[in-house]
């Protein structure tokens, strides 16, 4: 188990498996997501209460469970990158923050354009809205800490301690439709129990989740051989696998 | 699901299509902007290589 963990702090073991796994994460990620586009928007019912308007859960669930997601690994790898002094955790911090970020993004617009119809207004300082509002303010935070040192080593510990200590965001996140009254609708999914939707529905909600968790797998592979050619660009290994 | 009616989304096609648009600009920003890092990366990788190179045939 510890040889797989060192050699996870390895870079070129690291380029390598990001090399490798991106096209399949990719392939994988087009099939999921093209089934749950046709069954979300073609097959699955409409809700009887939001009616054709519930078609909007399929981007819009996904995208703020990934914007959680992101978040959570961003501060793990943070933490292995310093507690470890692993390089490579701070290379895939770095190569995170920008996906989750844009993928806050849309579930910020997603949740706004689903809410104008339903609520009668595109945002309210709802608990939910507004510590989703938060978390990207956390990741444009650790984006820029890190580009604010002249010392890039500097910058990566800073926005490590900056994604560990905003990992208290995600509890809240998740937990805000539970803690306090909210306009938002509580958890569907991921709850306690089995989750409420019918079959019809949950599947290609799945599909889509499945397809974006692997779509994110893909480009962070894409963006960390970027980012450790970036850090490793003096080593002997890299001059041989540019040269190639 | 008849053609007009899928497109009309029950009247919420106002909301329903900008979202799935949205998401889609979102999905090709992350693919273009993670391929474009890498070359760029592997265009500095490069360029150091061919330095180092030079200062090692200069010495």
């Amino acid at each position: 188990m510890w040889t797989w963990f060192y050699k996870l702090a390895s870079p070129p073991h690291v380029y390598g498996v990001a090399a490798a796994l991106a096209p399949w994460a990719l392939g994988a990620a087009a099939l999921a997501m093209g089934y749950g586009l046709i069954a979300g928007l073609a097959l699955a019912p409409p809700d009887y209460q939001q009616g054709e308007a519930v078609r909007m859960i399929y981007v819009h669930v996904p995208s703020a469970m990934l914007s959680l997601t992101v978040y959570t690994l961003m501060a793990a790898a943070s933490a292995v990158a310093l507690i470890w002094r692993i390089k490579v955790g701070h290379a895939v911090a770095a190569a995170s923050a920008p996906i989750g970020a844009s993928f806050t993004i849309l579930a910020l617009v997603t949740g706004s354009l689903w809410g104008r119809p339903m609520w009668g207004t595109y945002w309210a300082w709802d608990p939910r809205l507004t510590s989703e509002l938060i978390l990207l303010f956390l990741y444009a935070g650790v984006m820029s800490l890190r580009l604010a040192f002249e010392d890039p080593s500097r910058g990566d510990r800073a926005a490590a301690l900056l994604a560990i200590v905003g990992v208290v965001n995600v509890p809240i996140v998740h937990f805000s439709v539970v803690w306090w009254n909210s306009l938002h609708q509580g958890a569907t999914i991921v709850r306690l129990g089995a989750p409420k939707m019918p079959g019809s529905m949950l599947w290609p909600l799945l599909s889509m989740w499945l397809g974006f968790m692997l779509f994110f797998a893909a480009v962070l592979c894409i963006r960390l051989q970027g980012e450790v050619l970036n850090r490793e660009r003096q080593s002997t290994w890299v001059r041989e696998a540019v040269k190639s | 699901m008849m053609s007009s009616s899928f497109w009309a989304m029950g009247g919420y096609a106002r909301y329903v299509w900008p979202c799935y648009a949205f998401a889609c600009v979102v999905l090709a920003w992350n693919f273009w902007s993670a391929k474009r890092f890498r070359v760029a990366a592997q265009l500095r990788a490069r360029r150091a290589a061919a330095m180092t190179m030079a200062a090692v045939g200069e010495s």
